[in-house]
């Protein structure tokens, strides 16, 4: 089964990544969510406990990228 | 007599006439006929075929309607799978993030407890009692916005909802007005 890292979007959830967790180059998954988060503000969330990751590692199979909240 | 003879060699030519007449309508129905066989023949194999090709469901004989029809249903279920998209699962992504919370849903808002806090959070609009065991406790109000614009309304509760329980002092930040904040509670300015 593959894991996904996905975010909210106008058009609907929107995969940005999937790959076979078990063989996947985590520290690859981890830098392009770095980068995404450098463009975006958004954060890692593992959809399995609600819990902000700061590190996503194999034992995630489906991670959300949270963006970021104004207050107004 | 003469008259007759006459007459008779007259007719003799129309009698021909009319019977090669006949001769030619038969001659052509016959013929045609014969053509017709094998045309039809090369036909009908083409014909199997299609209905072959459209035994999994369609059963229209005309390939360009099949074609015309095809586009519309796609055209038509994609624009519906397309608001499908767009607003059934966000709606299943709050109902499963509320339940990942712990937050239950009052009508149009979804309560959430962190602690002794209590978030009321609808849309753009979050409210706190920072010590629900305190009947005294004042009722704090805030809007709030994601920085990614136009997500579904659902989806940007659920987002509220994670970042909260994730990080509840983030109500404080939102009510400073003072720009975006990501889920860890730093700023975010986006790149121009």
């Amino acid at each position: 089964m593959n894991a996904k890292i996905l975010t909210f979007s106008s058009h609907g959830d929107r995969t940005l990544l999937e790959y076979d967790p078990e063989t996947a180059d985590m520290e690859e998954v981890n830098r392009m969510i770095a980068e995404y988060e450098v463009k975006t503000g958004a954060q890692p969330f593992d959809m399995a406990t609600g819990e902000r990751l700061e590190k996503v590692t194999r034992e995630q199979n489906e991670v959300l990228m949270v963006h970021p909240i104004a207050g107004g | 007599m003469a008259h007759f003879l006459q007459r008779g060699i007259c007719m003799e030519p129309a009698i021909l006439s009319v019977i090669a007449f006949f001769v030619l309508i038969v001659w052509r129905f016959v013929f045609a006929g014969s053509r017709r066989g094998p045309l039809a023949r090369a036909i009908a194999p083409q014909q199997q075929r299609h209905n072959h090709l459209l035994e999994g469901g369609l059963h229209i004989s005309d390939p360009g309607s099949v074609a015309v029809i095809a586009d519309n249903q796609l055209e038509n279920n994609a624009g519906g799978l397309h608001r499908l998209d767009r607003k059934d699962p966000a709606k299943r992504y709050l109902q499963r993030i509320a339940a990942l919370t712990g937050a239950t849903q009052m009508s149009n808002s979804y309560v959430l407890d962190v602690g002794k806090m209590r978030f009321r959070v609808r849309h753009r609009h979050v409210s706190r009692l920072r010590d629900v065991t305190d009947p005294g406790c004042a009722l704090e109000e805030t809007c709030f916005y994601p920085a990614y614009k136009g997500m579904p309304k659902a989806e940007e509760i659920a987002t509220a909802l994670l970042q909260l329980m994730s990080n509840p002092a983030l109500f404080d930040r939102w009510a400073a007005q003072s720009g975006a904040f990501k889920a860890d509670g730093q700023a975010f300015r986006p790149a121009q």
